[in-house]
């Protein structure tokens, strides 16, 4: 693929860059914040959070900055009041969807949930919280699945299937009942496919995957650490 | 690394007529992974269902993860992943089937106990679907009374032949 240089503009910036490249690669190289939950660098984009959005000058909705390219001459903005107004939406249905107790979780003060509800100033949530009947799945003999803290962004199902090569996870059903699963719905303690690498745990945002050798608030994870492994694996000796 | 224990997985028998078509239908599909939609379509009508050891059977036949098969039955709400009722009756109503009664049967299911296909007595001990061909035409018309096939089958000897089954749960 030929790449072409093209101009645009960001949040009133003119910026330079190449044809082919996400808004928001192009954001980050120019150190413009985009609140991101579902992206983890080297892993396929898919758009599922909504937490990117950004406006585009003719565009009549949002975008996602994670799996929309840049084009020569648009006109972006990146933190318009309703860009601000549905991130703050977006992080208070997180919260409402399962059952987050920061101040019990084992990611305590390490959640990028808990980082998002500040840096949108969330100080309550207008929505009525769906309190759903969760498991935790302690069959693993390294790590524990707790699906009160899961927020559905698959990073673990891509980096998993994509990464690790082993794709031990999915999403089953639909709706508020979508869960993540492994294999067949099974005890990830006897799935067939994992090989126990700890590349999901690394890479979860929150404390939905966990090492079980951690205890309460000093969880610590590195999802760069996936990144930069995507990285050495293109290197040739 | 884990030293993991071998699962025994959940037999499926080579024998049954519908596992056989499951199979042709496989591999005029030549195993491709983009017709696992198109296969558990196969496996749904011919089982009434999606039981377990029939989704694993396809997901090795397929060479595909088991989350990405499971993930899509539980996408589509055409897919169940269990059988209605403690005993259950599928009828099958594939042509051959249909040119040699099967509607009697149909309809005789529905007089002694009140159920169309997709239904389950008010206490689940029976659930009644029917089927579009399970691969068995040659003993036309076919039944699959819970996992036995029957051949050539008489409506009241049905009936009756379920009657005792749950006169005896
Ligand atoms: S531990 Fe590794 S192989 Fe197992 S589910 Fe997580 S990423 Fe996949
Ligand atoms: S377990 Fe973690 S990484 Fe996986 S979907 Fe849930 S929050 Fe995301
Ligand atoms: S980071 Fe772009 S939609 Fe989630
Ligand atoms: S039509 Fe009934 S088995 Fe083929």
């Amino acid at each position: 693929m030929s790449m072409t240089k093209l101009t645009l503009q960001i949040d009133g910036r003119s910026i330079e860059t190449e044809s082919g490249r996400t808004i928001l690669e192009v954001c980050k190289e120019n150190d413009i914040t985009i609140l991101t939950m579902c992206h983890l660098k080297g892993i396929t984009d898919v758009g599922a959070c909504r937490l990117c959005l950004v406006e585009i000058e003719g565009v009549s909705k949002l975008m996602s900055a994670c799996t929309t390219k840049v084009a020569d001459k648009m006109i972006i903005r990146t933190s318009t009041e309703k860009i601000k107004r549905y991130q703050r939406i977006t992080t208070e249905l997180f919260a409402a969807e399962r059952n987050h107790v920061c101040s019990v979780c084992i990611a305590n003060g390490h959640c990028e949930l808990q980082k998002l509800a500040y840096d949108v100033k969330m100080d309550h949530i207008r929505y009525p919280y769906l309190f759903p009947q969760c498991e935790v799945d302690t069959s693993h003999p390294l790590y524990v699945l707790d699906h009160n803290r899961c927020i559905v962004c698959t990073r673990c199902v891509r980096v998993c299937a994509e990464v690790e090569g082993a794709y031990n996870w999915d999403v089953m059903n639909r709706g508020t009942n979508v869960r993540i699963i492994s294999d067949f719905n099974t005890p990830w303690g006897e799935s067939i496919t994992c090989s126990d690498c700890g590349k999901c745990v690394e890479a979860c945002p929150t404390g939905a995957l966990w090492p079980k050798a951690v205890v309460q608030g000093q969880l610590n994870k590195a999802p760069e650490f996936i990144s930069d492994l995507i990285e050495k694996r293109k290197m040739k000796l | 690394m884990r030293v993991r224990k071998a699962k025994k997985e959940a037999e499926i028998s080579k024998n049954d007529p519908r596992v056989k078509f499951l199979a042709n239908k496989i591999k005029k599909e030549n195993y491709s992974p983009g017709s696992l939609i198109e296969i558990l379509h196969t496996a749904q009508n011919a089982f009434g269902y999606l039981p377990l050891n029939v989704l694993q059977y396809i997901t090795k036949a397929l060479k595909l993860p088991p989350a990405r098969v499971f993930s899509t039955v539980t996408f589509y709400h055409f897919f169940s992943l269990k059988s209605k009722g403690e005993h259950t009756c599928l009828v099958c109503t594939g042509t051959a089937c249909y040119v040699k009664g099967a509607q009697a049967i149909v309809n005789e299911l529905e007089k002694q106990f009140g159920l169309h296909s997709g239904q389950v007595t008010p206490d689940n001990k029976l659930g009644v679907a029917v089927a579009r061909c399970i691969g068995a035409c040659g003993i036309a018309p076919a039944v699959v009374l819970d996992d036995e096939v029957l051949a050539k089958v008489e409506p009241q000897e049905l009936t009756q032949k379920i009657k005792s089954k749950l006169a005896a749960s």
